[in-house]
């Protein structure tokens, strides 16, 4: 393999990675930057995607876990990647919404450290539900076989990269754009950026800022539902998952800059490819490079690469 | 507050000799809480894990009753910052298995001697905190939870790979070789006559007196003007700072006391089990002790000690089996819940809890 085949590779695996960062962190940061809200459950709501992805598009063998001991072993739907991903953003909208309404909402008035608290608490309930019902060993979730091999285009057959990649990198660039598209351009990002910017006001001319902040959490939480698809094949499948992809989601935000898209999406590509970088040259420091990189970028930039002092709580 | 500072002043009669005697001595209400504390941990093992029926009831054993306490340490320091100071640390692991590492190599290649084990993990913790803080500190509120995390977890992945060759990798470190205490007691072996009965091993005796000890200095910094301090920061950051305080400074000291008992809790569970297992650096460390301070109640010296000792409990006999069967396998799940329930309901926890109904039972108020 020549070295420019393999350079990349690499940097195709590692935008496929932050890919599935930028999802996660475009939810985390317009939560966080419209509702000053913190979501300790976001890696919950992307569990939550990965697990109905599954469901949806194979049938499962169950190994361990309350539902095959009850004698629900086998489940799943079977009906195929695409039907996953056109209903689990559906589903995971729909539990963010619930979210909102039932724990955002009573949280809103308690202190920061209350609401990292409770939702903490709700990841820790959500992971262990799943691993009392399906078990704690992994699940088969193979990728499509129709998007297995590299794909059958002149340049891009001789990389030695699954189409699936490339549709992990084009469904989340066609989503970041259009959550930017509805933040930037249509009078519902026109009312939720006024609102990040002075509440008071906004409801004093007499617009309701609960329901365009219920869809902002919806939006969020669907985007963790959909990374939690088109990551899930990429990974061992189990409870766990959620909880260890929170840390670096969250740093993509905190090094793009809360509440800037712009930002995640940098810092998400900054993240992939570091990562897919140092996996490929120096592995043992893979994950280390991350958190280096990070504490680097918060000693000389602390409100993030793309973040305004001000929008900061 | 029942147990606010009760003039604690007294003792300051001036001169150098004084002095030093003096910050020694106790004051105010010291000493009535020191001696209550020094029985209960004296009757603790033997209520647990030896009295005819309570014990057979409890399923207690006589390690658990060590590792409460060790934890306990560790979750009265984390209160320190959270209950007192408002700081929500999520990267505490790193002080905990920092001071474990830093204490397990220092008894394979210096001394093995538990009081200097102790020191070792200690001075690693207090030297990691300030270095860490530091660095967290930059940036205030829901921040400073996610940095700490995130600095905590660099700490996992250095000794899980690039620092392999110390730390053991996966496999956590093996070869912790603790000496005899003073070099004469045996850590393991029992401990002479009644207090064999009473509280069992060298090790639980070794780990009750510096636990006594922790708990009369987190009582006496608490109490102190210091501490104060500490709690004006958070009613009020601003006013704290306009009354001419420096309040970075002064988090960052709540965050390395915090450490500090982190490390001397660390380091003892590294004498207690002579491993150190990787994921003891784990944010899920970090996340047991928030939930047991949280659980315990926050803002209160012993609250903490007492969610810590719920915890292990559930963690280690609820989750055994026997007469809880039915629940073994969802501890976790229930642990969760009953988190949950505790922020959302009762924030002020199990004391918490228990105080109020004191207070509603003999009609004061605090």
């Amino acid at each position: 393999m020549s070295f420019h085949i393999e350079a990349i590779t690499v940097l195709l695996n590692g935008l496929q990675q932050g890919a599935i960062y930028i999802l996660l962190a475009v939810g985390l940061s317009i939560i966080l930057g419209t509702l000053k809200f913190v979501n300790f459950a976001h890696g919950a709501l992307y569990l939550i995607g990965t697990y109905a992805g599954l469901l949806i598009a194979l049938e499962v063998n169950l190994t361990s876990g309350q539902l095959q001991a009850w004698g629900f072993g086998q489940l799943g739907l079977g009906l195929g990647y695409i039907p996953a991903l056109l209903i689990v953003p559906f589903v995971v909208f729909v539990v963010g919404l619930a979210m909102e309404r039932w724990v955002v909402e009573p949280f809103k008035d308690r202190p920061d450290t209350d609401q990292i608290l409770v939702t903490f608490g709700l990841a820790i309930i959500v992971q262990e539900l799943f691993r009392a019902f399906f078990g704690s060993s992994s699940l088969p979730f193979s990728q499509p076989s129709w998007a297995q091999g590299p794909p059958q285009v002149p340049f891009l057959a001789a990389i030695p990269i699954s189409s699936w990649r490339y549709y992990v990198i084009g469904i989340t660039a066609v989503l970041v754009l259009i959550v930017y598209l509805l933040v930037e351009f249509t009078d519902f990002g026109l009312v939720v950026r006024a609102g990040t910017r002075d509440p008071e006001m906004v409801e004093l001319l007499g617009i309701r800022l609960s329901r365009p902040y219920i869809v902002v959490f919806g939006i969020g939480a669907a985007l963790a539902g959909v990374a939690g698809v088109v990551g899930g094949p990429l990974n061992p499948v189990n409870p766990t998952i959620g909880n260890e992809i929170l840390v670096p989601a969250f740093l993509t935000v905190v090094i793009g800059g809360v509440g800037s898209i712009a930002g995640a999406v940098l810092g998400g590509v900054l993240f992939g490819v570091t990562q897919a970088v140092l996996v490929a040259t120096y592995s043992a420091w893979a994950q280390v490079g991350l958190y280096a990189i990070a504490a680097i970028v918060l000693l000389v930039r602390p409100q993030g690469l793309l973040g305004e002092a001000e929008v900061a709580p | 507050m029942s147990d606010e500072p009760a003039a604690a002043t007294d003792g300051e009669t001036g001169g150098s000799f004084a002095d030093t005697v003096g910050i020694w001595m106790p004051r105010g209400d010291e000493l009535r809480v020191m001696t209550a504390t020094a029985v209960v941990l004296a009757v603790f093992p033997f209520v647990f894990s030896r009295m005819p029926v309570v014990s057979d009831l409890l399923q207690g054993y006589q390690s658990l009753a060590t590792l409460i306490l060790i934890w306990g340490i560790f979750a009265l320091g984390f209160d320190l910052l959270l209950g007192y100071t408002g700081l929500l640390s999520f990267g505490h692991a790193a002080f905990w298995g920092g001071a474990a590492y830093a204490a397990g190599v220092f008894s394979q290649h210096v001394s093995g001697s538990p009081i200097l084990m102790v020191l070792a993990g200690t001075v690693f913790a207090v030297l990691l905190a300030w270095f860490l803080g530091f660095l967290s500190l930059r940036r205030g509120g829901i921040y400073f939870a996610i940095l700490t995390l995130a600095f905590a977890q660099m700490m996992f992945y250095m000794s899980s790979s690039p620092l392999a060759f110390i730390t053991g990798g996966e496999n956590g470190f093996t070869g912790v070789e603790t000496a005899e205490l003073f070099g004469l007691f045996p850590l393991e072996s029992e401990l002479p006559l009644v207090l064999e009965t009473l509280l069992g091993t060298w090790l639980y005796a070794f780990v009750a007196v510096i636990a006594l000890l922790c708990v009369a200095l987190g009582y006496r910094i608490l109490h102190s003007p210091y501490g104060m301090v500490f709690r004006a920061i958070r009613e009020n950051e601003q006013r704290a700072e306009f009354v001419g305080l420096n309040v970075w400074r002064y988090r960052l000291m709540s965050f390395i006391i915090s450490g500090f008992f982190a490390g001397v809790a660390g380091s003892l569970f590294v004498i207690h089990g002579t491993y150190v297992p990787l994921s003891s650096l784990y944010w899920t460390t970090s996340g047991e002790v928030v939930i047991m301070t949280v659980l315990g109640g926050t803002g209160s010296l012993f609250g903490p000690v007492v969610g810590a000792g719920v915890y292990l409990y559930v963690e280690n006999i609820v989750s055994g089996g026997h007469p809880f069967e039915f629940v073994a396998p969802f501890w976790h799940l229930i642990l969760g819940l009953v988190f949950v329930v505790t922020i959302w309901v009762f924030p002020r926890g199990i004391w918490g809890f228990f105080r109020d109904v004191r207070d509603y039972v003999t009609g004061g108020e605090d």
